[in-house]
């Protein structure tokens, strides 16, 4: 290796790391390339379309902070259900760890925003800049018109396609359609305006110049993914024992004559790689695993007549002819843990009571006594329906008989309603003295399992010496 | 020349210092956002707007802010330190106390039946 005394000096345009840190990476084609297109695809288109597509009339993802109601996919989620948001992170969290054991940084190569809005971004820049060598010549050349005219072109496009990002971002916090129809009437609020220029500058800086520097310095993913990694984890690798030693070669040359491996140190891997590294070093934190090595280097070695995968998708055991294991302690517990939280979050789902009510005393006065030797307690029913249709609901008391109950009004709520409604609780004087506690069923009256027990304090005179 | 490793009577190792200054820091930090967010908040009309199924008292709502405002600080000035800490050394932009960028060359230089032509 000659690493040492390669000052890396620009010649024929080729290496311009030092002098020029900006990395050109060389555009590759093949099968983990189109992977990453068809997940460009899939995961934008969803990102794009969702807010445009209605389930039950309603957005089909919109998170209404100022309502504090979460919709996604024809369920409502209320403020008391954040639990299952929080579940919900854990187990995204989770499958992230698990399939990092498994498989490495599949996140970081296909499915991380940074990669999927970059490679947008590149797309972008190929198409109006042109190829590797000349977006290199585009750069270094004089402010001629063709520059300045490419340049804008590809500053426009990058602008417009980060603005609409941002709305659409925007769009999944704010109905889409009156945004939209906002943007075209130049009415939107200023929180709109604010989120919508603030996600599509991000989205233009991070995809557009910061792109894999994110990875290499910001991310913290990168820096802990290796704790999920051992020796079985699909990692990406360089075949040291097949490709060493490296070197130049005519195609039929016999390599054992030669004395040289299988790598004849085209350097191309290097030359594709996004973030500017040289996966023949082993296993790096730069390293994404976008595969893009892998494409390159197996296109070479069919052009040499030598069998693919002189870089390749591999485990450490493998490498080192150990014998393998894609079942291992580290992946069951994963997948336990996963299993479990995931099932435990759609069992609560599916079998959360679609009923809030809560009991809150009058703070102004302790109790009234009335005629006939009973007690008046009263209280603000906050009762919530999140049913998506209207209730009736019944209240019954359950653990004395003689209390009244008087409502200000009956209990109808429309779907998504919430009311706050006055109720008195008249309990005798012989139900106790001090504090008792009355349980108060609120049920639908054609759903039983639509049912609610809240517990209500009630304040009865003490009477000392007396009776 | 071989680097002395015995502690030094008084001085804190970098991991002891990196621990005192983000466990401080943080604290400081948590101190100033409590003091800021229940300055214009009343914790008694906490009760009303509570989602969670249990009553919060005024001290608990006090404490439960601090602790949370203490956890946030913990954890992003504690990834910071990490993760300046397990990033690049000082200098890597520049070369310094980071191997030298890898080698690039025309991969037809040595290799004349390659032909660049097939790799935009």
């Amino acid at each position: 290796m000659s690493k040492k005394s390669s000052p890396g000096l620009p010649e024929a345009g080729e290496s311009l790391y030092r002098k020029e840190p900006k990395i050109y990476p060389r555009q590759v084609t093949g099968r983990f390339a189109r992977l990453r297109v068809i997940a460009v695809w899939v995961l934008l288109g969803l990102y794009y379309l969702l807010p445009w597509i209605n389930i039950n009339g309603k957005q089909s993802v919109l998170f209404d902070l100022p309502a504090r109601k979460f919709y996604i996919f024809g369920l409502t989620f209320w403020p008391q259900d954040f639990v299952y948001l929080a579940l919900l992170m854990i187990s995204a969290g989770l499958t992230l760890f698990f399939f990092t054991a498994l498989a490495g940084r599949l996140w970081c190569g296909f499915a991380c925003p940074q990669t999927v809005w970059t490679e947008v971004f590149i797309w972008i820049e190929r198409w109006v800049e042109g190829d590797r060598q000349k977006r290199m010549k585009l750069d270094n050349s004089a402010w001629t018109k063709e520059k300045i005219l490419r340049k804008s072109a590809k500053q426009v496009l990058w602008v417009l396609f980060a603005a609409w990002t941002g709305f659409t971002f925007v769009g999944f916090f704010s109905p889409i359609r009156e945004l939209g129809a906002g943007i075209m009437h130049f009415s939107l609020g200023p929180w709109e305006t604010f989120w919508t220029i603030f996600y599509g500058f991000a989205t233009y800086g991070n995809a557009g110049f910061l792109r894999e520097q994110v990875c290499k310095y910001m991310c913290p993913y990168a820096r802990f993914q290796s704790a999920m990694f051992d020796k079985d984890t699909l990692i990406i690798s360089y075949d040291a024992d097949r490709g060493e030693p490296r070197g130049g070669r005519r195609k039929n040359d016999d390599l054992n004559e030669k004395g040289l491996g299988d790598c004849i140190n085209c350097t191309l891997c290097v030359q594709v790689c996004p973030t500017g590294i040289d996966i023949r070093d082993g296993l790096q934190y730069e390293c994404i695993a976008c595969a893009a090595c892998i494409d390159v280097c197996d296109q070479v070695m069919d052009k040499m007549d030598y069998p693919r995968g002189l870089v390749r998708y591999t485990t450490e055991h493998a490498l080192k002819h150990k014998q393998g294991h894609v079942v291992r302690p580290r992946i069951i517990v994963y997948g336990l843990l996963l299993l479990i939280i995931i099932s435990g979050t759609l069992w609560g789902m599916t079998h959360r009571v679609p009923l809030r009510a809560d009991l809150i005393r009058d703070r102004n006065a302790l109790y009234r006594e009335l005629p006939g030797d009973l007690i008046e307690n009263v209280y603000t029913l906050k009762i919530t329906n999140m049913d998506n249709a209207p209730h009736h609901y019944d209240i019954t008391v359950l653990n004395n008989e003689s209390v009244e109950i008087d409502m200000s009004s009956p209990l109808f709520l429309q779907a998504e309603e919430v009311q706050g409604i006055s109720v008195r609780l008249r309990i005798p004087k012989s139900a106790g003295q001090g504090v008792q506690t009355i349980d108060l069923q609120i049920q639908a009256k054609d759903d039983p399992s639509i049912n609610k027990l809240v517990k209500a304090k009630a304040m009865m005179p003490l009477n000392f010496g007396s009776q | 020349m071989k680097k002395d490793k015995r502690p030094i009577a008084g001085r804190w190792s970098r991991q002891k210092r990196d621990i005192g200054t983000i466990v401080w820091i943080s604290f400081l930090a948590a101190c100033i956002g409590t003091f800021v967010i229940f300055a214009v908040m009343d914790v008694d009309a906490l009760n009303d707007a509570w989602v969670l199924p249990w009553e919060i008292g005024s001290r608990l709502a006090y404490s439960l802010g601090f602790l949370f405002l203490f956890i946030v600080s913990l954890i992003a000035s504690g990834l910071t330190v990490f993760m300046i800490r397990t990033g690049p050394r000082r200098g890597h932009a520049r070369g310094k106390g980071h191997p030298p960028p890898p080698e690039i060359r025309s991969p037809e230089d040595d290799n004349p039946d390659l032909d660049l032509g097939d790799w935009k």
